[in-house]
């Protein structure tokens, strides 16, 4: 059972964390982030389903297609949900991406149909026995293929020309756009990849999970808590949340019940809130006197 | 300013459009169900079933001398207090004559004491939860054509201890007052046969995955699972099943009928029994041809496969027949006469699911009971009848 | 006017059910009182105090079973079970709060959201208790035209509750926390403290309304308590109009009414409410309310207005049950029995560094009870570090600060505030959303604020030293010369007179030191020799010790008694401005080395 629940935990916390870098990516960017994050996930997801099962194409060009699709999503929404209160300094946008989360699971619940749809994939067909245990194969191609992004992202940041003046609007952003880093195109970018990650995270739980237009709400939510504990200004801290909050549920399910599972895992966030009040790894804000 | 003001008056026309269709001329039956959210599927299924019962009332010339009955839909998204919204709008602003329900035992639950406020019948189509149609009410306006939670733990009881022949079981349950009038009525009837259950699991909706709960109840010794859960859940129970490398008997409630259980499971919904009030697969009566025939007119349903919910369809089908009968016998459209007429149906009705002569009494709300229940079995992506002997 | 739209409001509400028996209506109207009640109180922590709660739901769920728990189980009549439920709920806010609220923004909107869901899964698991995911039934409930009268009164009494709340001191103090709660420390707020009695309130609010709304259906279960519900409740406020007393009716009837408008379209439903949503936070950033009414004059001051319209003064008594008298007589006492030699406060080796770079070196002074210091130093000498870690905002890694002789270093800025040090600072904080009067009322308050349940009852002490406060207010204004703005919103004032506003509000706490961090920055050379009268006119009459962050060096040779002089963190040179003057250090550290 140890082991059954490890590789669980280590997968939808990898896709915890995946999402959760979402959050923080357009966080550091603009101070804003998009709170319907888990809709892109379900958007990646249906998207697709709707390529791979609904078109039959390959694998290989229903991913890019969908992850195409997403940065597209994530422009738009960044474009009619975010800019026109970016600069306002409201949080209107808080409640505009809330909105958009509305009408996007309600326009996919039109489009795709109100029932679950199963995503087929060759990973998922056979489970792998070891011992009493058993996973399927998807279940750890995941983490892997998670933590392979969660770096790529990080290198991205500190080891590329872009990347580094990307994390320069995050630090200071009236000096970054006096050195000529085109702010309102950051955090279109910011928005952009965001999105894909999530479409990705959609893309890979789907066989899992199956597809719904309703599966989106809980993983946005799990990984707002996992950005959040991890630090929202800190990337290792949420990919160390991430896998840390995946692996507690798993564990809280397997040894004390499925019910208790929430109440655990949220009281620990407010736990882990109370003892480090900007997440594990977070910047406390400076207080300007 | 001017758009606050044009704001507040589009919101204002709203009100004072006046409820939908032609009013006088047509007899509104009202449907509250999930239309969005997660269990949106059954609602549709259940609509469906009402749409297509009504178009065969309305070609035979309506009722009450020539008039056509319409369907008025609300969606409950679940939540109680929105359930009780529509339920008083459905009456008092589209006059409904009956409204048929949903999906949540909760919803049906909040709306019970409205019914009876406003004096107008409730057919249930779907929610199972007993108390919903055995209330303590008198007159009692809850009516249901749907399975019984009391009657449907019985039947799978039936199934387990006499036809698998199986005295170890585990229970399997959602975490929602569905599952929760479950456990207490299969406590109850495997007490009846001095069996208790070896262990009692719970999950949530959207859970990706049961192994721990079923790796305990194999501990536990048990020798067949019995589940209540709906077709996303129950996929993820099967597979979790598969996962751990445990071929167990499943017997379940009709909660994974109602979405794509075979496609979301493959090949592993094979052996899977699960009890229905009727199955569009094999050999279908005449109703049961035009039935699914008027599914793939209307929906594009090309067979039996892609039914989605049948119980559902099935349940609301008759549902609406009787309802119809009941409003000719009362001769009127008022709440009250039709639910005496229904207490007291003198037609027979020759159903769908069965022949119904007098199917309701004033201590009987529930048409069909644990003797009108089928088992069946998923094989090969298809459902099978399996025999109660 | 607007008492005339109010009275209509009322009246409409109350005769609804005499016009109409579609219970349809009826129930809609009570849902949308419910959620007025709710909003309203969350209005005191959102739009007064500035703080975010997706987790409400919670306290309106604690509220309904709580009622329904005690009516059912333990047969108490809901008369009873009421007040206890609105109690609980009050209690378990002012818990969560101290947790939730040592974090802001999306930290504190994460640790409401995950009670809000904590409370859920409770409500299905604690079976025993809560009957599980089944729920309670056969809860009493009267006839609907009762309970829609009962949630109308109580959604009426609510709304003039956080109306007396707004005028009151606390209203005060929970929108100063919100404009800064840098100045609003150092006026003796406790700003942590501050919000988590707003949180506590809105807490009870919901607990209320949710108790309301367990009688009204009789039944209750874990699904009318979600994060949606949550998000209904702030989506409704915020529509509405935020800090604004009928905001929360504005957004309530309107997200209320529009489902049910929308209600035919079953399939396109969302989407189009969805989609109204977008277009009227895009139109109206402000709520509906903002829009319609923009802020002209400050809500609280109703006696300002009788005053000049003629009816004289409210109350003649000076005392109110505030509990504030007795922090400033013995502020005066203290000020009258030291001599003008001994130390009021004491700097010894204070040190302090940033990230490896040292603000401040090993600094130490002397400050006298009476009398105008200045500290001066070119740019980054450390001036504005060290008024910060006087005041408390910053803590020194080393040596020692003494106020009276007891150690200071370490403790809140509340503290020391309310031991009688002012401030004001480098970019003039001003409460923006209070009116001018408000801003100085707020330091004449200061901590004094008594119990908040009488602030929102409107008890008579409560007006009266509300009273008593704005009197002494305008007082201190019209000795300052912005009489003519006294009820316009702080945020309109041009700067130089912020500066003003912020001395005035800072001398009305009644302190013993004031410091003053570059007050002449951006006046015109005449203001800055009215300053330099203001000033000394201080230290005359009023004894107090002054010290003064300074560039202006002639208003610093003028009214200075003392001076000393920082670079990169270290005392450099001090003495009588004369003496600092032909010091050659201090020439260097300000023109460079000298041949």
């Amino acid at each position: 059972m140890l082991v059954q629940l490890v590789v669980t935990g280590l997968a939808l916390g990898s896709m915890y964390g995946l999402v959760a870098l979402g959050y923080h990516i357009t966080w550091v960017t603009s101070r804003t982030m998009n709170f319907s994050q888990g809709h892109a996930v379900m958007a990646g997801a249906v998207v697709a389903f709707a390529f791979y099962v609904g078109l039959g194409w390959p694998l290989w060009a229903t991913v890019p297609a969908t992850l195409v699709l997403l940065a597209i999503f994530g422009v738009a929404l960044e474009r009619v949900a975010v800019r026109p209160f970016f600069r306002a300094a409201s949080a209107a946008w808080l409640l505009s991406t809330i909105a958009c989360g509305i009408i996007a699971e309600n326009v996919a619940m039109l489009l795709f149909g109100k029932d679950a749809r199963a995503f087929p994939s060759a990973l998922t067909q056979k489970p792998i026995l070891v011992g009493g245990a058993g996973f399927y194969a998807q279940e750890l191609l995941i983490p892997v293929v998670g933590l392979l992004l969660m770096g790529g992202v990080q290198l991205f940041y500190h080891r590329t020309a872009y990347g580094k003046q990307l994390k320069a609007v995050a630090y200071n952003p009236e000096a970054a756009g006096l050195m000529g880093i085109h702010i309102p195109r950051a955090v279109m970018f910011a928005y952009a990849l965001s999105a894909s990650l999530a479409g990705i995270a959609g893309i890979l739980l789907a066989p899992i999970l199956n597809v719904a237009a309703t599966m989106g709400t809980i993983i946005g939510l799990k990984a707002f808590a996992v950005a959040i504990i991890g630090g929202l200004t800190s990337a290792p801290g949420i990919v160390v949340a991430g896998v840390g909050y995946g692996l507690v549920e798993s564990f809280v399910a397997g040894y004390l019940s499925t019910g208790a599972r929430e109440i655990v895992g949220f009281a620990l966030v407010i736990l882990v809130l109370v003892v480090r009040p900007w997440g594990l790894l977070g910047a406390r804000p400076t207080r300007r006197v | 300013m001017r758009r606050v003001m044009l704001l507040l008056l589009v919101l204002c026309l709203g009100l004072v459009i006046p409820p939908s269709g032609q009013a006088g001329e047509s007899i509104k039956i009202g449907l509250a169900a999930a239309v969005s959210g997660g269990s949106a599927a059954s609602g549709e299924a259940i609509k469906r079933g009402i749409q297509i019962a009504m178009d065969e009332v309305n070609a035979q010339g309506g009722v009450l001398g020539g008039r056509k009955l319409e369907l008025v839909i609300r969606d409950d998204e679940g939540n109680p207090a929105k359930g009780v919204t529509i339920a008083r709008e459905l009456v008092e602003r589209e006059k409904v004559v009956t409204i048929f329900g949903g999906l949540h035992t909760t919803v049906a639950l909040a709306q019970v004491p409205v019914w009876h406020e406003l004096s107008t019948p409730y057919m249930g189509a779907w929610a199972a939860g007993t108390e919903i149609a055995r209330n303590g009410k008198s007159p009692n306006f809850v009516f249901r054509v749907s399975a019984n939670d009391d009657y449907a733990d019985k039947f799978l009881v039936r199934y387990a201890t006499e036809v698998l022949k199986k005295s170890k079981p585990g229970l399997l349950l959602e975490n929602t007052a569905w599952g929760q009038s479950n456990e207490v009525g299969l406590n109850k009837w495997l007490g009846q046969k001095s069996i208790k259950p070896v262990g009692i699991e719970k999950f949530n909706w959207n859970d990706p995955d049961m192994s721990p709960q079923l790796l305990r109840l194999k501990n536990a010794g048990a020798d067949h699972i019995i589940m209540v859960a709906n077709a996303p859940e129950g996929a993820q129970v099967v597979k979790s099943r598969a996962k751990i490398g445990w071929e167990v008997p499943m017997v379940a409630h009709w909660g994974i009928s109602g979405g794509r259980f075979a496609e979301l499971t493959g090949d592993l919904s094979d052996g899977v029994a699960f009890l229905q009030t009727y199955s569009f697969f094999g050999k279908q009566n005449e109703r049961g041809q035009a039935v699914l025939k008027a599914l793939k007119d209307k929906y594009g349903v090309k067979g039996p496969e892609e039914v989605i919910a049948p119980v559902g369809t099935a349940n609301a089908y008759d549902g609406l027949h009787l309802v119809a009968l009941a409003i000719a016998q009362a001769g009127s459209a008022d709440g009250s006469k039709v639910r005496d007429a229904l207490e007291n149906l003198k037609a027979e009705y020759k159903g769908l699911i069965k022949t119904y002569k007098r199917p309701f009494t004033p201590d009987q709300h529930d048409a069909l009971t644990d003797d009108d229940y089928i088992m069946v079995v998923w094989k090969g992506g298809k459902i099978v009848p399996v025999a109660m002997k | 006017m607007v008492r005339l739209a109010w009275g209509l409001l009322a009246a409409c509400a109350a005769a609804l059910p005499l016009f109409t028996t579609n219970t349809y209506y009826l129930y809609v109207g009570a849902s949308v009182g419910l959620l007025t009640i709710v909003t309203s109180g969350l209005n005191v922590l959102v739009g007064f105090t500035g703080q975010l709660s997706f987790g409400h739901a919670g306290f309106y769920a604690i509220g309904a079973y709580a009622a329904a728990c005690l009516t059912t189980r333990a047969g108490w009549s809901p008369w009873a079970a009421m007040p206890v439920a609105i109690v609980v709920t009050a209690l378990v806010g002012a818990g969560v709060a101290g947790a939730a609220l040592r974090v802001t923004g999306p930290y504190l909107a994460m640790v409401t959201i995950a009670f809000g869901i904590i409370v859920e899964g409770i409500l299905v698991e604690w079976v025993s208790l809560t009957n599980g995911p089944g729920g309670i039934f056969n809860i009493p409930k009267p006839t609907l035209r009762v309970s829609y009268w009962l949630i109308v009164a109580v959604a009426g009494f609510a709304l003039v509750l956080v109306a007396n709340l707004r005028r009151s001191g606390w209203g005060r103090a929970f929108l100063a926390v919100k404009g800064s709660d840098i100045a609003a420390e150092s006026l003796g707020l406790s700003s942590y403290y501050v919000r988590i009695v707003a949180f506590s309130v809105s807490a009870a609010f919901a607990g209320g309304a949710g108790g309301l709304f367990a009688y009204l259906n009789g039944y209750i279960s874990p699904d009318s308590f979600s994060l949606q519900t949550s998000i209904l409740f702030v989506l409704a406020l915020l529509f509405g109009g935020e800090g604004r007393v009928a905001g929360p009716v504005v957004g309530s009837l309107v997200l209320t009414l529009l489902p049910e408008v929308l209600t035919s379209l079953v399939d396109y439903r969302l989407i189009l409410y969805g989609s109204l949503l977008m277009l009227s936070i895009y139109w109206l950033p402000v709520g509906v309310v903002g829009a319609l009414a923009p802020r002209r004059g400050a809500e609280g001051d109703r006696d300002g207005e009788r005053r000049r319209r003629g009816h004289g003064d409210p109350g003649a008594r000076e005392h109110g049950r505030g509990g504030d008298g007795g922090q400033r007589r013995r502020k005066t006492e203290e000020v009258e029995g030291r001599s003008a030699e001994q130390a009021l406060l004491t700097v010894e080796g204070a040190s302090l560094a940033f990230g490896g770079v040292a603000a401040l070196a090993d600094v130490s002074l002397e400050i006298p009870t009476r009398g105008i210091r200045a500290v001066i130093g070119p740019n980054g000498a450390g001036k504005t570090t060290l008024l910060n870690a006087l005041s408390g905002f910053y803590v020194p890694d080393g040596g020692a600060i003494r106020l009276d002789g007891t150690p200071v270093a370490g403790r809140p800025p509340y503290v020391i505030a309310r031991r009688g040090v002012a401030r004001t600072f480098q970019t003039a904080q001003v409460f923006g959303e209070l009116s001018v009067l408000e801003n100085v009322a707020v330091g004449i308050t200061g901590a004094g604020l008594g119990s908040v349940v009488w602030a929102l009852l409107g008890a008579p002490w409560t007006r009266r030293a509300d009273w008593a406060a704005r009197r002494e207010a305008r007082a201190a204004l019209a000795e300052a010369g912005l009489t003519e703005w006294t009820d316009r919103p702080a945020d309109v004032l041009p700067s130089g007179l912020r500066r003003r506003l912020e001395i005035v509000r800072a001398l009305a706490t009644r302190p013993r030191l004031l410091l003053l961090d570059e007050p002449a920055a951006g006046l015109s050379p005449s203001e800055i020799k009215e300053l330099d009268a203001y000033l000394v006119r201080l230290r005359e009459e009023r004894g107090l010790a002054i010290v003064l962050v300074e560039h202006h060096m002639d208003l610093v040779m003028a009214v200075s008694d003392h001076v000393t002089v920082l670079d990169y963190g270290r005392v450099i040179a001090g003495g009588t401005p004369d003496a600092v003057r032909t010091n050659p250090a201090v020439i260097e550290a300000y023109l460079g080395a000298t041949q």
